[in-house]
């Protein structure tokens, strides 16, 4: 990744924001991470902020760079934890379940009172989501009924609310148990078999995208009128206002600062992305990518659309 | 003259073990902190299994029958209103010392003490102590006796209407880690479907619905108790309650999981009675230091051997009978009695031999 | 109405200052005046508080709590992550950290206990936080959700503030209905004030501050924020029929407002309801203030220009009015203009 000026000359960064899925494939990893960063990192004359994040935040530029950041970063990264959910991938369910740091503490044993789903929102809500069927299954320990489990809708109701922890008379955690499961699907491929499995690549760019690019799993123009026509007119106006209004209203948008939308200067960043990839994260980010590209490609879209379709099925 | 056997707490199991220690020639001294023998049965409705067992009609009936065969023992004494305050000695040379400034000389100690149903204001789900129509077993057993506050008619405590609507909620303080008691209590899933049965059989018309985990009706004429329960119409659902809500209009929201069904349930009751369970009687500590004997991890006294010495306590000389080892039925705690009396007799003979 | 009192084992134990303030990624985003209200209540208070950097320099990154729920970031590297921000607290010599999000107080404290169930995993995690980025591991001393700290004064508070929670016309108390952070609550409540089931770090504001609390079937009941739930349009479902099934039962009692002391919670619960409207045609018009925000009012800090009460979609001058404190309904979308806070 280095600064190749004459590769620079060639092409204006801002020129890449326009550009189809099938043009940026084409574009070589350093220059796609260098115009990004150029652009980001380009400081407004009059003022502290970096206007270009707005412009630079899910994009398919952004994406893309991602894709190719992560996969070489990871390549580079020695970390103990990738080389162990890489391993994960091809053990059984049942190796995960007592290997896993959360799923091993998860579950002792289970009275089935039921008490976990009585209290469920989303039992309530949806019809065949039962925690205790899952607590069952898990317990049985047959990897076949385990990888049905992975590839249903069903595992990706729970809202993680954590409604079930307080109740269990066993005190188990059916909250980690099932976030440890919709990981292990994941690293399986297992998600791609359910519509709300798939939505995990839609997921992977919107969480995984800012984290990786600003340290913060919600950017504030996520929260956009756009994509939630549910909050009403009153929340569209605050909206196309929010820069004006979080600068009156003591916030950071887009500039260095304290507190909600602030730009982290790049050692904090840095330092963010070891974390995470020492953690072994970018094993799975790695694997969503490459589970979508095979799956976009057995629908013949490209991943592009591929990535707006999952965000809109179901 | 032998000395007596100091039997602590006046309860149908201290009685028990007076009764047989006279019919044996021993003498005894019944040690009752309150002012009326027969500790928690003389409240209760009926009894279970046969609901009109040896004839008696309530609790009451069978409690006033003891006490009058214990009155016309002669070797049995009886103190009302008097707690152990300390204890020197041992066996077979105990001296206790009692809260009337009297002390008895004893060749044996038995404890007698009972337990204390588990008070479920501290299982905040369910709502007791803040919604009124959420009651206890006891208070529901109370309710339902003729002799009690609503001459035996089930009603809504928030205005006094007739309840139809009961829910039992099973295995309340009981069965649960999380809450430091992993063990069951083990008639409380009987006694609840006595209770149940016992409001059907009365009003047909009612709702009756037990929310069970399991139904350990385990003992002699148990099962059957169950099955009438059924054919009179209690519901039995199987799933642990979650929460109890109050509605605006007093009735109690009862949410539980249908686990045979596999779907979440929620119901409206006009009255709740949490099952609950058992703890130790509310002096255990104090008494078992004073004693010099140990309890179990469940809070109970603890026994010697399992199996062969199931009814001697960690310290020569000293007996646990009744529910002081934890809650059984009444007939198990007059058995226990009578071995207790049995055992206590031959230790005393071995040890004055 | 009936409140639970709380049982003595679920006090917990709150520190008294010196604390290291972790934004959150949600709560800055869209209700920014109540992230910033915690710094001005702390300053109201002379606590002494820190984010890991002023205005130049923040250091301070998401706990990562959201993408955790949301299945995209491994437990070691939420660990990591956590063990950075607690490392930069040490750094700056402080051992409490105060959380604004409930769902990043959880996530600190599941990463503190983990430690303790899993022996060695301190030395890995001390070994990966050097190579990842030449730091280690320092445990904080306390980790709780602002919203203790409020708790823990609202009878100073009480005698600060301009304005008590009664309708000013009638002396009426306000009924406020009080809807707390599943993450704080439930999944350690022996962490939580009351516990999860008699929760009382909001009741207690309503309490001291001259309101009423309201118990209603579902007063527990998540508001379905659900993290992938809400995030992905097709799932959203999901959410709102959880705000609709915590407003149905709750109308009955005709509550003021409801008060939260979570992003997500003041998000949906309020923002819901206009879905709601247009899906049920019930206006249900209940305000949804956090605690932040609504001891920002009753301070009498400028609602719109301080407290931001122009980013809830429920309006909340109705409140103001039966409150009695006074506003300038022209000055809702102004911008640049000077701030008297106090």
């Amino acid at each position: 990744m280095t600064k190749d000026s004459s590769v620079r000359n060639k092409v204006l960064p801002t020129d890449l924001l326009s550009k189809s899925q099938a043009e940026l494939e084409a574009v070589p990893d350093d220059e796609l991470v260098t115009s990004y960063e150029s652009m980001r990192d380009q400081k407004a004359p009059e003022d502290e902020t970096y206007p270009n994040i707005r412009r630079l935040y899910g994009t398919p530029l952004e994406r893309e760079k991602d894709r190719r950041e992560v996969r070489a970063r990871a390549d580079a990264c020695d970390a103990e934890m990738q080389e162990w959910y890489e391993k994960a991938r091809n053990q059984p369910c049942t190796w995960w379940l007592k290997n896993h740091l959360v799923a091993k503490h998860a579950l002792k044993s289970c009275l089935a009172c039921g008490v976990c789903t009585a209290q469920c929102p989303a039992a309530q809500y949806y019809p065949e989501y039962n925690p205790r069927i899952i607590v069952d299954a898990v317990l049985s320990e047959n990897e076949e009924r385990l990888a049905e489990l992975l590839k249903s809708d069903t595992l990706w109701y729970c809202g993680q609310c954590g409604s079930c922890k307080p109740k269990c008379s066993r005190e188990n955690n059916l909250m980690g148990l099932i976030s440890s499961l919709r990981f292990l699907a994941q690293l399986k491929g297992y998600h791609l078999h359910s519509v709300r499995g798939r939505q995990q690549y839609a997921m992977r760019h919107l969480c995984g995208g800012n984290l990786w690019n600003r340290a913060c799993t919600l950017y504030f123009r996520n929260v956009d009128a756009a994509n939630h026509p549910d909050f009403g007119p009153r929340y569209a106006k605050y909206h196309a206002e929010a820069d004006t209004q979080m600068v009156r209203l003591g916030a950071s948008p887009d500039r260095p600062g304290q507190f909600g939308g602030r730009k982290l200067p790049p050692q904090t960043l840095a330092e963010f992305r070891a974390c995470v990839a020492w953690g072994g994260t970018l094993a799975l980010w790695n694997q969503l990518e490459r589970c979508a590209a095979e799956d976009a490609k057995k629908n013949g879209v490209s991943i592009d659309e591929y990535h707006d379709r999952v965000h809109r099925e179901g | 003259m032998a000395k007596p056997v100091c039997i602590i707490g006046g309860g149908v199991a201290g009685m028990q073990v007076a009764l047989v220690l006279s019919s044996l020639g021993t003498p005894s001294v019944v040690v009752e902190k309150s002012a009326a023998l027969g500790g928690r049965v003389p409240r209760l409705s009926k009894t279970f299994p046969f609901f009109n067992d040896d004839g008696f009609n309530d609790g009451k009936e069978f409690t006033d029958t003891l006490e009058r065969d214990l009155r016309a023992a002669s070797l049995a004494e009886v103190r009302l209103n008097t707690i152990v305050t300390g204890m020197r000695g041992d066996f077979p040379n105990f001296t206790i010392e009692l809260s009337d400034s009297t002390s008895v000389a004893a060749g044996a100690v038995v404890v007698a003490t009972g337990f204390t149903p588990f008070d479920p204001a501290s299982l905040e789900e369910y709502g007791y102590g803040v919604y009124p129509n959420v009651i206890t077993a006891t208070e529901l057993e109370w309710m339902l006796n003729p002799r009690g506050p609503t001459g035996g008619k089930l009603v809504r405590r928030s205005d006094g209407k007739e309840a139809q609507r009961l829910a039992i909620v099973f295995c309340v303080g009981s069965r649960n880690k999380r809450i430091g008691a992993p063990f069951c209590s083990r008639i409380c899933c009987s006694y609840s479907t006595k209770q149940a049965s016992t409001v059907m059989e009365r009003n047909s018309k009612a709702l009756v619905a037990c929310f069970y985990m399991d139904v350990r009706t385990y003992d002699r004429g148990f099962e059957e108790m169950y099955s009438l329960a059924q054919e009179r119409g209690v519901r039995y659902i199987r799933g642990r309650v979650s929460m109890c809500r109050q509605l605006p209009d007093g009735s109690i929201s009862v949410r539980a999981e249908n686990t045979l069904l596999n779907r979440p349930f929620t119901g409206e009751f006009d009255l709740v009675s949490l099952s609950t369970g058992m703890r130790p009687c509310e002096d255990v500590n104090q008494l078992a230091r004073t004693l010099g004997i140990s309890c179990g991890p469940d809070g109970f006294f603890l026994c010697r051997e399992w199996f062969r010495h199931p009814h001697d306590a960690t310290r020569d000389g000293i007996f646990l009978a009744g529910c002081a080892t934890g809650m059984k039925p009444i007939r198990n705690c007059m058995i226990d009695g009578a071995a207790v009396a049995a055992r206590v007799t031959a230790s005393l003979r071995e040890a004055q031999a | 109405m009936p409140t639970a009192t709380i049982p003595s084992e679920t006090i917990k134990e709150i520190p008294k200052n010196d604390f290291f303030l972790t934004p959150s990624c949600i709560l800055g985003a869209v209700n920014p005046g109540t992230e910033v209200l915690i710094s001005r209540i702390y300053d109201l208070l002379g606590l002494r508080w820190k984010t890991a950097g002023d205005r130049a320099e923040s250091k301070c990154t998401c706990c990562t709590g959201f993408s955790s729920h949301g299945d995209l970031i491994t437990i070691e590297s939420t660990l990591l992550v956590a063990a950075r921000l607690w490392s930069i607290a040490a750094e700056m010599g402080l051992e409490n950290i105060t959380t604004a999000c409930v769902t990043s107080f959880a996530i600190h404290t599941e990463c503190l206990e983990m430690y303790k169930h899993e022996p060695g995993l301190d030395e890995r995690v001390d070994r990966w936080l050097q190579q990842a980025c030449g730091r280690r591991l320092q445990f904080p001393k306390h980790v709780v959700h602002a919203s203790d700290i409020v708790y823990d004064n609202r009878d100073a508070l009480a005698q600060k503030l301009r304005y008590r929670l009664v309708d000013h016309r009638t002396g009426r108390p306000l009924r406020i209905v009080d809807h707390v952070g599943c993450h704080y609550a439930k999944v350690f409540p022996e962490k939580a004030i009351g516990g999860a089931e008699s929760c009382d770090v909001l009741a207690g504001l309503v309490r001291a501050w001259g309101g009423e609390t309201v118990d209603y079937p579902e007063r527990r009941h998540c508001c379905g924020m659900g993290f992938r739930q809400c995030a992905i349009r097709p799932n959203r479902g999901y959410t709102m029929a959880c705000v609709l099934k915590k407003l149905e039962s709750m109308a009955p009692w005709k509550p003021d407002a409801i008060l939260t002391n979570c992003p997500g919670c003041n998000l949906f619960l309020d923002k819901e309801q206009w879905a709601i409207l247009q899906m049920t045609g019930t206006e249900y018009n209940i305000p949804t203030l956090s605690y932040s925000e609504l001891t920002g009012l009753l301070m009498g800090w400028d609602p719109y220009a301080v407290v931001g009460i122009q980013a809830h979609t429920v309006p909340v001058e109705p409140l103001l009015d039966k409150l009695g404190i006074p506003y300038d309904k022209s000055k809702e979308w102004l911008t640049k203009e000077p701030v008297e806070v106090m």
